[in-house]
């Protein structure tokens, strides 16, 4: 059995006082750090970057602990409100899309203009039009981490079979080449559909989902039951694939990269998902463009800090940091995005159209036509705008319903949720 | 198709096999069908989404397995998923007899006590993440492995289960025992647990596999990432920047191959109840 | 110490022996402690991380929940905009036939489970294959049935047109008609497994003498399954019967994976609109009222269901 004796042994002893002596030495220390989390959102492959960042700020502030947590997208709003529940949000948290609107609206973000105001150098850093999609209120309540924007990818073999030659310059002659490139097998057109991604759809035929004044629905028009018709149209006889309205980022982005599809609709960071899955694809074979209108709904994502946060002034010291040229320019090298930063996009656009031209032209689209956002609509409740659309839209491009009806329905619904 | 249960004692068979190997030949094709796309996708990597699909592999090669295991770090979950699975079989096979053996006795409140337990189970976990977050944190739980594992301590189903195979043990034995001077403990280990060897294997498979791939529980209660359970390491596989097909696919068995291993293990135990039958009254 | 009830092998330690009362007060007292203490680990876990959640859930159900500000009552509100939810009444719909649809995987689970448990070469073999989808992760399962079920580039697709079933592919998971089907299926295929070792273990549960003493009797095989086999392993089957009611659960993540509920919500379960609500739609107080009706509705359920296969969660009388 166990020997008790053995305990009593001088080096088990000594053993037992370094431990309680580390112990004991520890707990000093720690009662005079402070500490500050930030969440990021499906981005664990930086997790180099994110140890750099903590220990260049612990040389800045070595009386503070930084933590890292990241959580993919189903899961994040699940974490961060079980935190904020239980007292204990993280201090600095990157949103994607139109989720920092919900926590803002309810007052659970930390406003950054009177921090803006006091750094005045800090706002001078970003490009103006990505910068103001997250106000809200007047107000300022995130920085740009890193930008993104919807635009079109074009498969120029498929186009060259169907006798095109140049991407769609309007919104008829989009789905005319999907109607000729849809043979057989082929899909002419697929786009994603998560958040308001398929937005610029609509908008680049003049349709408005609301009002100016956000309070009543107003894409009920005949213009508006038009397009839904063609698209319903085009779904039915296979210019569209209809995973495009059911499927989330996967299935479109693997059909395009297998390279039966004539055109996606999708962000930027698509573009290197499809390039991993896609041997085919090089300059000759691939390109980029704006669509018609050059309208793209953002889908960048943002740093702010929670409202529970017992620091606010060290969690804006570190998104200062983290959003200085040095660092925005490290984040882009390594993971190959625009960060917002003016300073650092240049040199980094610059320096990719030598080493990646491909990669080049694409992510010079997103800084293309930055006053054609859409798609970004300052609402306390996007989400349940979007669940009382959305399915409607469904409900029409799948045949269910006419695309007048479709649109009756979800004004309706529309009107509720924004009633509520 | 008849259904033949005569026992193989009789040395002579009743009836020929044969359309139960058809039946079941059929069955596990079926069963396997996904498994080889899965095996496949993950030894190759290839894009699914090319048509038509490649019904061979094309230039299979296993490095996407050493890949999944560089990638996240594979061992550091392992390592925690099994401590985790160790605590939570552990305290299983012994509450789940403790209340199933209590629930073979006749007393008052059992008819409600067995509803209330039946009732919790139409409790779905989703529904309760918060509440359990906020407990855990009051009992000081958070980021540990007894936290992690405290949840699935004890499963409704598994009791009944247990509960199943209690009642079928003969009055007799239990008589004769408690005539022996045995305590109710002595009961449930001398005399019910070893007549029930496939419930405690059935126990032992299903909590295995609740707590090893439980998602969104380790999700929300650990903190550092040197906590985290297998499970959570999917979704550094799920990312829209780069392509990480084979890998996770290749992550998706590698993660399945102990509970199957849990199961080759316990499989003796369902043979050994049908032989051991004859001790039975 | 002798027992005055009767000996009778087919009664198991179980119903028939109730705590005797009376003039041995004390030792029934200490029966009953005994009881008590032995459940109370099991029901320690449950009051934490299933009760206390549910009450937590009621009472939120009555309120207009604020995640970053004060929280106020407002009664029935939330139950009140539940009858005018379209999407509650289709995801209820959706539930209640996924419930219906449970025993066909439990018939197909017993089927199996009776063929592996006859003594035949390559059993264990066959009970592993059946059983190998169960561990899998859910997440895997949605993935790669996803993948199965695609109109252009899918297995199933390929397979009808390659034997020239259909000219044309199927929309499954497209399809307002076939998203929720498609899932039930995939879901039963994981599920199998699970249904088989719980069938297993209650099969292994039936003492071999009974069919030996029926056999003698020149009782014939078929006859052996009805009336030995079925009543005995009824405890077995009312479980995954119990277990079928809340099979939606399960899917959760396969809804997730394969069409977020859609399209249009066609295949919403009750399970999948809760966490909607509560954490995309920033709406825990309805989604606690949605988990009030669900749990309602699934124990009125339950116990319809015991009421029916002659209460005493399927327990046999005694012979």
């Amino acid at each position: 059995m166990f020997n008790w004796k053995s305990l009593l042994r001088p080096s088990s002893l000594l053993g037992a006082a370094l431990v309680v002596a580390y112990f004991s030495m520890a707990t000093p220390a720690l009662a005079q750090q402070k500490k500050i989390s930030f969440l990021t959102w499906n981005i664990a492959d930086q997790e180099e970057l994110f140890k750099e960042w903590i220990a260049e700020f612990k040389k800045i502030r070595p009386d503070v602990d930084v933590e890292w947590l990241d959580k993919k997208g189903p899961e994040f709003p699940t974490y961060y409100q079980t935190q904020v529940i239980a007292g204990t949000p993280p201090d600095i948290i990157n949103t994607q899309g139109g989720l920092w609107l919900e926590y803002a609206a309810a007052g659970g973000m930390v406003d950054l203009t009177p921090f803006m105001a006091r750094d005045a150098d800090v706002r001078r850093r970003f490009n103006a039009d990505y910068l103001a999609n997250w106000t809200y209120d007047s107000k300022n309540y995130m920085l740009p981490f890193y930008i993104s924007k919807s635009l079109l990818f074009y498969n120029k073999t498929m186009f060259k079979e169907a006798g095109l030659t140049a991407p769609p310059q309007t919104f008829d002659q989009m789905m005319d080449f999907a109607a000729k490139m849809s043979k057989g097998d082929k899909t002419g057109m697929l786009t994603l559909n998560f958040d308001w991604l398929y937005w610029p759809l609509f908008q680049m035929n003049g349709v408005d989902l609301l009002t100016p004044d956000l309070k009543k629905a107003a894409f009920n028009t005949p213009k508006a039951v038009q397009v839904l018709d063609a698209l319903a149209k085009a779904t039915a006889n296979g210019g569209i694939n209809k995973v495009s309205w059911t499927g989330r980022w996967v299935e479109p982005n693997g059909a395009f990269a297998a390279g039966n599809v004539g055109m996606l609709h999708a962000h930027s960071p698509a573009f290197f998902f499809i390039r991993g899955q896609a041997p085919w694809l090089n300059a000759d074979t691939f390109g980029a463009a704006h669509v018609p209108g050059g309208w793209a709904t953002p889908n960048s994502h943002g740093l702010g800090i929670s409202k529970g946060s017992k620091h606010p002034e060290i969690a804006w010291e570190f998104l200062k940091m983290i959003t200085s040229e040095k660092w925005t320019a490290r984040f882009s090298e390594r993971r190959k995005v625009l960060t917002g930063n003016i300073a650092s996009d240049k040199t980094t656009l610059e320096k990719m159209r030598k080493d990646d031209p491909l990669a080049a032209t694409v992510l010079q689209t997103q800084l293309e036509q930055t006053d054609k956002l859409t798609g970004n609509w300052r609402l306390a409740n996007d989400s349940q705008v979007k669940a009382a659309f959305y399915p409607e839209i469904q409900n029409a491009v799948l045949g269910r319903k006419t695309a007048a009806e479709a649109l009756k329905d979800a004004e309706v619904k529309v009107n509720r949720a924004l009633a509520r | 198709m008849r259904k033949n249960i005569a026992p193989k004692s009789r040395g002579v068979r009743r009836s020929p096999h044969w359309p139960l190997h058809v039946a079941l030949i059929v069955v596990s094709a079926l069963m396997l069908m996904p498994f080889y796309w899965v095996l496949k996708t993950s030894l190759t990597g290839e894009n699914i989404f090319v048509y038509p699909p490649s019904v061979l592999p094309k230039d299979p090669h296993p490095f996407y397995y050493v890949d999944v295991w560089y990638f996240i770090p594979f061992a550091r979950y392992l390592a925690n998923s099994l401590i985790v699975s160790a605590l939570a079989i552990a305290a299983n096979v012994v509450f789940n007899a403790m209340a199933a053996y209590a629930l073979t006795k006749n007393f008052k409140g059992r008819g409600l006590m067995m509803t209330l337990l039946l009732s919790c189970m139409m409790i779905p976990f989703q529904t309760t993440i918060v509440p359990a977050y906020l407990i855990t944190g009051q009992l000081g739980l958070l980021n540990s492995y007894l936290g992690l594992a405290l949840p699935t301590f004890s499963t409704i189903v598994c009791i009944f289960v247990y509960k199943a195979s209690f009642d079928a043990v003969p009055r007799s034995l239990i008589d004769a025992a408690r005539i022996d001077g045995l305590s109710e403990l002595q009961v449930i280990m001398k005399i019910m647990m070893p007549l029930s060897t496939a419930a405690v294997a059935t126990n032992v498979i299903l909590s295995f596999i609740w707590s090893w791939n439980s998602f969104l529980w380790p999700l929300i209660v650990v903190r550092e990432p040197q906590m985290q359970t297998l499970p959570l390491g999917l979704s550094r596989f799920l990312t829209y920047h780069e392509n990480t097909t084979g890998a996770l696919y290749a992550f998706c068995i590698m993660v399945l191959l102990p509970g199957i291993a849990i199961f080759l293990l316990a499989q003796k135990e369902f043979i050994r109840g049908l032989t051991s039958g004859a001790t039975k009254g | 110490m002798t027992s005055s009830f009767p000996r009778n092998t087919l009664t198991g330690a179980g119903s028939t022996v109730p705590v005797r009362r009376g003039a041995a007060g004390s030792k029934q007292r200490r029966e009953l402690t005994l009881i008590w203490a032995f459940l109370l680990p099991s029901l320690l876990v449950f009051f934490l991380y299933r009760i206390l959640p549910l009450a937590w859930n009621v009472i939120l159900s009555f309120q207009q929940f604020s995640l970053f500000g004060e929280s106020k009552w407002i009664g029935f509100v939330h139950y009140r905009d539940m009858l005018e939810d379209e999407v509650f009444w289709t995801s209820l719909w959706n539930t209640l036939i996924y419930i219906a649809s449970a025993p066909i995987g439990i018939l197909l689970a017993l089927a199996i489970s009776l063929m592996v448990n006859i003594e035949i070469r390559g059993r264990n073999l066959y009970r592993t294959i059946v059983f190998l989808s169960y561990p899998l992760m859910t997440v895997a399962v949605g993935i790669i049935w996803r993948w199965m079920y695609d109109e252009k580039v899918g297995l199933f697709n390929f397979i009808l047109r390659y034997l020239g079933v259909i000219d044309k592919p199927l929309p499954f998971l497209q399809s307002f008609e076939w998203a929720l089907p498609s899932i039930l299926l995939a879901n039963v295929w994981q599920i199998l497994g699970f249904y088989m070792i719980i069938l297993l273990a209650g099969l292994q549960a039936i003492p071999q003498n009974l069919y030996e003493a029926a056999s003698i009797d020149g009782a014939s095989p078929r006859q052996q399954f009805i009336r030995i086999t079925l009543p005995l392993l009824r405890p077995s089957i009312f479980l995954a019967f119990v277990i079928g009611i809340m099979t939606s659960f399960t899917s959760f993540d396969l809804v997730y994976v394969m069409t977020q509920g859609g399209p249009s919500h066609s295949s919403e379960l009750l399970v999948t609109y809760i966490y909607k609500a509560a954490f995309e739609l920033s709406r825990i107080d309805y989604a606690a009222a949605l988990t009030v009706v669900q749990f309602v509705l699934l124990v009125v359920l339950t116990w319809v269901g015991n009421r029916l296969s002659g209460g005493d969660a399927g327990a046999r009388e005694t012979g």
